[in-house]
């Protein structure tokens, strides 16, 4: 058994990472539950994100970068619900042709950046506090808050507002919904435009404490499914909240074990919930 | 008997066609200002299908649709309840995982009934008392009969001028269809609403019509008072073969 | 025989490879191309023929791999005795797998590829932190000497693999087997209800594909000599596999390898540096090409112009006499709710052999859910059906269609990508009488004559207008010449002359012999046929006998058109 400090200290990274996982799953989230399509390109648009922070943190603060990347992904998210709304015949298809394009974007990373491991420098990067007996990182703590910022303002929007009322009769009924007024092509454009502008922030997020590397796209996917879908599709709170859960076992199973133990919990945790809950998805 | 007044809703020749549902052909129809108009059919007549095409949910192939003298066919759908159409579909369709509230906000999501929404949300609590006490409860919850009123309540709350009511009598307890109907023609009288009523129900219907039409296959059939059709033997066989 | 001399063509013309003497590079790459054309085909026999599209591919090739490289790699095996238990511990992974997620209703689609997706993940840790522990296994096995080179050796036995996969995929394409695999993809619960045993299908499907794969994987384990958990579990080797069925067409046996023939010949020519890049965005860039522009692949458009020839068989046999008389069907007190709507309640009335019963009732009576209730489609929450004698409730859907009971859908739900021919010949392959595909077919040429589709045989479901779909789907349920056949709102949407047609016919079937329980709401139809009547409202049958007294029984009337006086 690993000492009480170390666990903590696992714990508290496995909170960190738990909330990128939600971060991450935010934009999925919306795209699957409200859109029917399965975005399995949003991480490697996650990572470009990240690539494109660190691509502009040598003139830029990173935070600054966000002025580029968010208005510039939102048109990305935009584009993408404009062709798979027009090509792509069901939700299998979606995620067939984001797979195709998740390709494209990881070689197109590979062919700029290398396939090389990059670790971004930034002002930020050995910023930490002592808490007690713990260190606490900066990134990991930016991170931790733009995951709250916005899966909670999301939720808040989804819940008090009339585009959160639309979106959700939108994702019940579409034809309902448009019959008291909702236009939801253009709601699936700003959805589609949100989701993607989440994965920008996502990634000066991993650009900021994580290394960046094109094979890592393909890490991410499982753990941030299984957050999705034990969190609840169309959810915004759902993902950070089983994101942070499955973060904080994870975490726990590398300190008892091995870190190559971790990847385990979450795709195992994945396919219980398929084959448990398949009627939710 | 207000069947007199200047059309709101013309129908000419309308086709229309969804997927494997039934379809229905040349069907005309009108309907006068603050009058209550019954469609009575049996099952798989098209009746849905029809009204369904009223409320932009589907296109129609060809024929005119145009309510207040202005066509309808060039509108998208979510524009169909900016000219004063609104439906309360067949088998409620309610969002069923939104509060009661949003399901009714909902109601008055676009144009101007947007800045009277409270003032509408008032009103459909008077109209539909036990309503108010679950404003709160996801609409999902609520009996059949509250769901009704429910699906009622939340056309109503874009204040329209042509209310579209589909078999609202569905799976409800005969006490419960009465107190419906009742609703419908307090509705038409105080507030002054045109009503197109879809029925399968068809002596519930046509008792409180101004005016009735049959569908049969796809197609308008006989036409006349509520109380005529009430008599024509070609109801009852439309219904039951006899 | 045309079909076995090409096989045996393409067996001569690759297996004359390493005897050629020609430089290395060239077996390489032919290895690498029959080993697709063994990854690809074998994807296909599951995913593409059933639709239950897998990204774990990668899982079960990687669990032959393992075994192979961990036997004879860590424990000194001979090489040859590790290939069939790495096809063995394929083939298990799947069926273990199968077992639980086959059982699952809803598990298709998007959710089976995540979960084999994530199989992949599940496995690659078990076997990092297991058997390989991280650096990888070294694979020094002795191979038995059949070509001049080790290399060659590995290469003959890789092709003896594809020529049995591409057999395999030939044969399952025009068994009965496969015809019911395509009903699955198409739709998996009328495919059940016409008697396909689908769950028992789906698993065979999967055991064998992963076998073949395992199987694939043993001899790559000693073709890499050295093995690693990140190279043997990758994702790319799923997204390629699902790639080259895709373009190549994957409801065709012949369409996964023609595909792995292009792409594997494109990442090859793209293998050195700068350009692997380009290879790999090419291939994203081919696969939504694909998806979008060519959903059915390469062979997809050879298989759509297919037009065979139109037969005229003599009409169906002589009918059918009727020689017992008695209930065919007893319904006792029958009940099923869901989620609080109690759609039939203790319903209770019989079905008499020989006759057409009219089962009417308001919208929403139950008379739907009790047609879904015998077929099997829905399980009774309590009650008894009695058909000739047995039980019918908890029994499967495919062992309700043998026992002799057909039905049609209100809502036409033909096979869409079968051709209308194949859509008749499936029910006789799994009904009362289980044919092989040929008679099937002959059989099915007779009721499309019957019901006048004989000229629409080579067409699809999506070519016919909705009159022509529900005879469809009369021809359908006809097909397996059923004891008791359940008509579900067959004249909904017809024109009245086309409903005159339908009307003819109904009465012609039960001139077959059989017996009809005729749903219908057009009254004038169902005075004209029936002999009998049962009015079911609020789930409960209210009353039962001759047509035209059962409509004046006051009940009904108020059934029907309402409380007088409301």
């Amino acid at each position: 058994m690993p000492s009480a400090t170390l666990l903590g200290q696992s714990i508290l990274s496995g909170v960190f990472i738990g909330a990128l996982y939600g971060l991450l799953g935010l934009g999925l989230s919306l795209s699957w539950g409200m859109l029917r399509q399965v975005n399995l390109a949003h991480f490697a648009l996650a990572f470009l994100g990240g690539y494109l922070t660190f691509q502009l943190s040598n003139r830029l603060d990173p935070f600054v970068t966000l002025a580029v990347t968010v208005p510039l992904f939102f048109l990305a998210g935009v584009a993408l619900h404009w062709f798979l709304s027009r090509y792509a015949a069901d939700t299998l298809n979606t995620l067939l042709v984001t797979f195709g394009l998740t390709s494209i974007i990881e070689a197109g990373i590979h062919w700029f950046w290398t396939a090389d491991f990059h670790r971004m420098d930034s002002v930020y990067a050995n910023m930490r506090w002592k808490a007690g007996i713990f260190y606490i990182p900066l990134p990991e703590v930016v991170t931790l808050g733009f995951a709250l910022l916005l899966c909670g303002a999301m939720w808040a929007a989804l819940r008090f507002t009339d585009f959160g009322r639309a979106a959700r009769a939108m994702t019940e009924d579409a034809a309902m919904a448009a019959a008291f007024g909702v236009n939801e092509k253009r709601l699936g454009y700003v959805i589609s435009g949100l989701a993607s502008a989440f994965a920008a922030v996502a990634g000066v997020c991993l650009a900021l404490s994580h290394t960046l590397a094109p094979v890592q796209i393909y890490a991410w996917m499982g753990v941030v499914f299984a957050a999705v879908m034990i969190g609840g599709l169309g959810s915004a709170l759902g993902p950070l909240l089983a994101g942070l859960l499955i973060g904080v076992s994870e975490a726990i199973t590398m300190a008892v074990t091995a870190p190559t133990w971790a990847p385990l919990v979450s795709f195992s945790l994945l396919i219980a919930i398929i084959v448990l809950r398949p009627a939710k998805f | 008997m207000r069947t007199s007044g200047p059309p709101v809703l013309e129908l000419r020749n309308v086709r229309v066609s969804y997927g494997a549902a039934p379809a229905v052909s040349d069907v005309s129809l009108d309907v006068a200002a603050g009058a209550l108009v019954v469609v009575v059919g049996p099952n798989g007549a098209g009746k849905t299908t029809l009204i369904n095409a009223i409320a932009g949910v589907h296109r129609i192939d060809t024929g005119e649709l145009s309510m207040d003298g202005r066509s309808l066919r060039q509108v998208a759908p979510y524009r169909f309840c900016e000219h004063g159409i609104a439906l309360v579909p067949e088998g409620r369709r309610l969002f069923t995982t939104l509060s009661v509230r949003e399901n009714l906000e909902l109601g008055s999501y676009r144009g101007a009934a947007r800045a009277r929404r409270a003032q509408s949300l008032a009103e459909i609590c008077t109209l539909f008392p036990v309503l108010e006490a679950k404003l709160e409860a996801p609409a999902g919850t609520l009996s059949g009969g509250q769901q009704q009123m429910l699906a009622i309540g939340r056309a109503l709350m874009s204040r329209p001028q042509l209310l579209l009511l589909d078999e609202p009598s569905m799976g409800l307890a005969p006490l419960l269809v009465d107190q419906i109907m009742d609703a419908v023609v307090a509705l038409r009288r105080d507030a002054g609403t045109t009503v197109l009523l879809v029925e399968q129900n068809a002596v519930a219907a046509l008792s409180i019509a101004d005016r009735g039409y049959v569908i049969e296959t796809g197609r308008m059939g006989h036409a006349g008072t509520g109380a005529e059709l009430l008599r024509d033997p070609a109801v009852r066989e439309a219904y039951l073969g006899l | 025989m045309r079909v076995a001399a090409g096989f045996a063509a393409f067996a001569l013309a690759f297996a004359v490879v390493p005897f050629l003497g020609l430089p290395a590079f060239y077996e390489t790459f032919m290895y690498l191309l029959l080993h697709a054309i063994v990854l690809a085909t074998s994807w296909n026999l599951l995913s593409g023929y059933s639709g239950y599209f897998s990204f774990g591919h990668g899982a079960f090739f990687g669990a032959g791999v393992y075994t192979t490289a961990a036997l004879s790699g860590k424990y000194g095996w001979p090489f040859l005795p590790t290939l069939p238990l790495a096809a063995g511990a394929a083939a298990l992974l799947g069926l273990l797998l199968g077992a639980v997620v086959f059982r699952v209703r809803a598990l298709r689609g998007e959710l089976f590829a995540l979960l084999t997706l994530a199989v992949t993940f599940v496995l690659a840790t078990i076997m990092l932190n297991t058997v390989d522990g991280g650096p990888g296994i070294q694979v020094m096995a002795a191979i038995p000497k059949i070509a001049p080179s080790a290399s060659g050796t590995l290469y003959l036995m890789m092709l003896a693999i594809a020529v049995g996969t591409l057999w395999i995929s030939y044969a399952v394409f025009y068994s009965r087997f496969g015809t019911g695999l395509f009903a699955i993809h198409d739709d998996e619960d009328v495919a059940e209800v016409m008697g396909v045993p689908t769950y028992r299908f789906k698993l065979a499907a999967f055991c064998l594909s992963c076998a073949l794969a395992g199987l694939a994987g043993g001899i790559h384990a000693v073709f890499v000599s050295y093995v690693t958990v990140a190279e043997t579990f990758s994702i790319a080797l799923a997204v390629n596999v699902v790639l080259m069925s895709a373009l190549g067409g994957t409801r065709h046996w012949l369409g996964p390898a023609i595909g792995a023939i292009v792409i594997t010949a494109l990442l090859y020519a793209c293998t050195a540096g700068e350009v692997a890049v380009l290879g790999r965005a090419l291939v994203g860039v081919i696969l939504i090409a694909v998806i979008v522009l060519m959903p059915h692949g390469i062979l997809g458009k050879v298989l759509k112009r297919r037009e065979g020839p139109v037969v005229h068989p003599a009409p169906v046999a002589a009918p059918a006499v009727i020689t017992r008389s008695g209930p065919i069907l007893v319904a006792r007190a029958v009940s099923k709710a869901f989620s609080g709507v109690q759609a039939l309640s203790e319903a209770t009335f019989e079905v008499q052999r020989g006759e057409i019963l009219g089962l009417v009732g308001p919208n929403g009576s139950g008379k739907s859910t009790f047609i879904n209730v015998v077929s099997g489609h829905y399980t009774a929450d309590s009650g008894s059906l009695i058909f000739e004698g047995e039980e019918l409730i908890g029994r499967a859907a495919h062992r309700v269609a043998r026992a002799g009971i057909a039905r049609t859908y209100q809502i036409p739900r033909p096979f869409p990508h079968l051709s209308v021919l194949d859509n008749v010949a499936l029910p006789p392959m799994f009904g009362l009488v289980t044919m092989d595909r040929a008679s099937a077919q002959a059989q099915a040429w007779r009721w499309l004559e019957f019901t006048k589709l004989a000229d629409k045989a080579h067409r699809f479901p999506s070519e016919l207008n909705l009159h022509q779909l529900k005879f469809l789907e009369l021809a359908r349920a006809l097909a397996s010449r059923p004891k008791l056949l359940f008509l579900d709102e067959v004249l909904s949407g017809l024109t009245s002359t086309e409903m005159d047609e339908a009307i003819q016919l109904v009465r012609a079937i039960r001139d077959q012999g059989a017996t009809i329980v005729f749903v219908e709401h057009v009254m004038r139809a169902v005075m004209e046929l029936t002999d009998r009547v049962v009015v079911l409202t609020y789930g409960r049958a209210i009353a039962a006998g001759a047509p035209r007294d059962v409509m004046r029984d006051p009940q009904v009337v108020d059934a029907y058109l309402g409380t007088a006086g409301a």
